[in-house]
């Protein structure tokens, strides 16, 4: 009966709380976009993120102060600082980057212990409620630590979108040729190197879907209101919330711009995108 | 708990071997400075292994922003020279920031690179933008006289550690290519400062290592913070080490060390492991053992009503769909962006080939390019002047190549719709004699 009033509840609140109709709605610049992914991230990661907004200022500096041609000297200087912030930027990536790595590499090997220890103690004998109850508890933290994984992953790769769409301003407002080296060494960068990160996001999916979960469908509609409820309940700044605000997030940066060249990358293909949209519906703070 | 870095060693390599950069020698007097009372400041910070993090980028950026206006300083006859005498009369605010940035403390990397706006924006002489720079110092004096005291002994530590640098091995670090090994490639010898770590960071070092020595005038090289990365091969060597002394409490740092035998590794890099280790291990409710990350605990999730209506497992169950899908996603735009890049630099190349043949025949028949698109891989696609094809083209070839494993559903459209011929080439006769760049015509796209 509860439930009949919650989902009533829900679908009449999302006639009202729309403003847009997500079709119509104007794509924002990856500036604004990058500002909501920060202002939803936790806590400690907020100043980890690149500084959009301030090298777009810089560049502007730059590129009203300085014609190439008019004073190379002085424009010299100016792009040396400006790749000097930039570095800084990416330093501070890395640093921030291999430290969580650090954590999930250590993260990673407890739980697969937990796991073992849990399934040594009372798979053969021990009670039943036990064990559910340890495997609960070891279920909940490993979705957790899958999570914090995709989410650094979506940390490195918003950062290094923000980076190459600064690169190319750089370019376009001061006539530079700085995009393409930069870029590729920015390519080789830890923060980027994503690789073991992803391995270990995949070793824990598997994990998951063995061990952890019977595998079930649920209905789509059934899903919608499910993945309603945990976005309107859970504490703020969620791991669950954070995943869906890096999907919309990427959805959006990569709807169709105006700037469009072969360095961009083509609109997103989210399957059950209309799903993910349907998660903010209902959410006490706007995700988008 | 979060243990404190130290950029100095290369960082300070680095500045003594560039001789136009913008920072110098004496400028490390003000960047040690701002260390030291980072790390003290740094002390009182939560005991979440999320913000060990903090002090490293705070430590950079701050010193990054607190070099310039000294180095300014110091730099003042080059400039003078040069005939800026725009430059000239900046210098006698130089010359009050040099004492006043020495107590600059942000906590917030935004406020560093506004700092360096502010640099830039005096430098560049335009509207000075001096309120914001006093008002910084005033908020940070306070904590200056306090941790005044910690920069002598600072001071001789690391001057001891500048005496005992090894010399990065260049050829090691530029193998910057297998993940899996340790990646321990420079051996920091420390003086005894306990709370901080010298790091080193391979991968870190190359790019630099490039920077300077590509066309940039100044040193491109930020204060790095050579950092450890550490791998799971690693851990287990790791943890065999602690295991065979008897466990994470009795093993200490010294003994773990010596059995691992890893070259390169010091002891602090071990310091620090250990200690994220303890953590993970003591705190099982979650593996980070961060507060801030214990959000979807069962405990909050049973404590709400309307989310045992729709049960836990299918909560989690839910959310591992929804992770699954971000990684995904995640992992098909990176590849995408790997490819794109590629494509350019590759364009890149043959943009200057070109140009370098058009150089030797002296003035460009038309054959002469021809002769470099002839060869190239892939079929020729017929020059339209609507971009769009070429567009789709390239990302439709980018998303079959991106495809890696499990990827098969989501880019199905892509694939199924459009050109399928390979496209290399796609604009190189209309940008050829774009100075900026490739990134000229702008293309109509039809939604999918």
């Amino acid at each position: 009966m509860l439930f009949h009033i919650l989902i009533t509840f829900f679908s009449n609140k999302t006639h009202f709380s729309f403003n847009l109709p997500l079709k119509k709605k104007k794509k924002l610049k990856f500036g604004k976009r990058l500002k909501q992914q920060i202002e939803e991230t936790f806590p400690t990661w907020r100043d980890q993120f690149l500084c959009y907004k301030e090298l777009k200022k810089l560049i502007k500096l730059i590129s009203s102060a300085l014609p190439m041609a008019a004073e190379p000297t002085k424009y010299g200087k100016a792009k040396a600082e400006f790749v000097y912030m930039l570095n800084n930027e990416i330093n501070k990536f890395n640093v921030f980057f291999m430290e969580q790595e650090e954590d999930f590499i250590i993260g990673h090997k407890e739980l697969q212990q937990r796991i073992k220890t849990v399934m040594d103690k009372w798979s053969s004998n021990g009670s039943r409620t036990e064990y559910n109850d340890e495997m609960a508890e070891i279920r909940n933290d490993i979705v957790d630590f899958h999570g914090e994984m995709v989410l650094l992953e979506n940390y490195s790769n918003i950062n290094f979108t923000g980076l190459a769409k600064i690169l190319k301003k750089y370019d376009k407002r001061t006539g530079g040729l700085l995009r393409l080296p930069f870029i590729q060494k920015v390519l080789k960068q830890p923060f980027f190197t994503t690789d073991l990160v992803s391995k270990l996001v995949k070793e824990c999916e598997n994990i998951i879907d063995e061990v952890l979960f019977p595998i079930e469908e649920d209905k789509e509609e059934t899903k919608e209101q499910k993945g309603a409820i945990m976005v309107a309940t859970e504490p703020v700044k969620g791991i669950f919330r954070n995943t869906v605000v890096a999907l919309l997030t990427m959805e959006e940066i990569r709807r169709v711009s105006s700037t469009k060249d072969h360095f961009s990358l083509p609109p997103l293909n989210l399957p059950h995108s209309h799903l993910i949209h349907s998660f903010q519906l209902n959410s006490p703070i706007p995700i988008l | 708990m979060p243990s404190s870095f130290l950029a100095l060693t290369s960082f300070k390599d680095k500045y003594s071997t560039s001789p136009s950069s913008f920072q110098v020698s004496s400028g490390r007097e003000v960047m040690e400075n701002s260390v030291s009372l980072q790390e003290s400041s740094l002390a009182p910070s939560n005991g979440t292994l999320g913000n060990s993090s903090l002090s490293p980028s705070i430590v950079t950026d701050h010193m990054c922003a607190s070099a310039l206006p000294h180095v300014q300083h110091s730099h003042n006859p080059a400039f003078i020279s040069q005939s800026s005498r725009d430059l000239a009369s900046l210098l006698p605010l130089d010359a009050s920031f040099s004492q006043s940035t020495a107590s600059l403390i942000h906590t917030q990397g935004n406020k560093d690179v506004s700092w360096s706006l502010d640099r830039l924006q005096m430098f560049l002489d335009l509207p000075e933008n001096t309120p914001a720079p006093n008002q910084l110092v005033e908020s940070s004096t306070s904590v200056l006289a306090s941790e005044d005291h910690n920069k002598k002994t600072n001071w001789q530590e690391w001057a001891d550690d500048l005496i005992n640098v090894v010399d990065p091995d260049w050829s090691k670090i530029l193998d910057n290519t297998n993940v899996l090994n340790p990646r321990v490639e420079l051996p920091k010898p420390s003086g005894d400062i306990s709370k901080q770590q010298p790091q080193f960071h391979q991968n870190q070092l190359v790019p630099h290592g490039e920077f300077s020595s590509h066309a940039y005038p100044s040193s491109t090289a930020p204060p790095t913070k050579p950092r450890m990365r550490w791998t799971p091969e690693l851990h287990e060597a790791f943890l065999e080490a602690v295991n065979q002394l008897g466990g994470s409490e009795r093993a200490t740092p010294k003994g773990i060390l010596k059995l691992m035998n890893v070259e390169g590794l010091t002891i602090y890099h071990v310091k620090s492991h250990l200690q994220k280790y303890r953590t993970a291990r003591y705190m099982p409710e979650t593996s980070e053992g961060t507060s801030e990350k214990r959000i979807t605990s069962i405990e909050e999730m049973k404590s709400i009503d309307l989310k045992t209506s729709i049960g836990i497992t299918e909560a989690l169950r839910l959310q591992v769909e929804v992770q699954k899908q971000l990684h995904e996603q995640l992992e098909i735009q990176r590849n995408l962006q790997l490819r794109i890049e590629e494509q350019g630099r590759y364009l890149q190349m043959m943009f200057e080939k070109q140009k370098k043949v058009e150089d030797e025949k002296g003035g460009a028949p038309s054959s002469a390019s021809d002769d470099l698109l002839a060869p190239l891989p892939g079929s020729k696609h017929p020059p339209c002047n609507n971009g769009k094809s070429d567009s789709e083209a390239l990302e439709q070839d980018h998303s079959r190549t991106g495809i890696g494993p499990g990827n098969a559903g989501t880019n199905e459209d892509k694939s199924s719709s459009g050109v399928s011929t390979k496209q290399k080439m796609p604009e190189t006769e209309s940008t050829v004699h774009d100075e900026s760049g490739f990134s000229v015509s702008k293309r109509a796209r039809t939604e999918k």
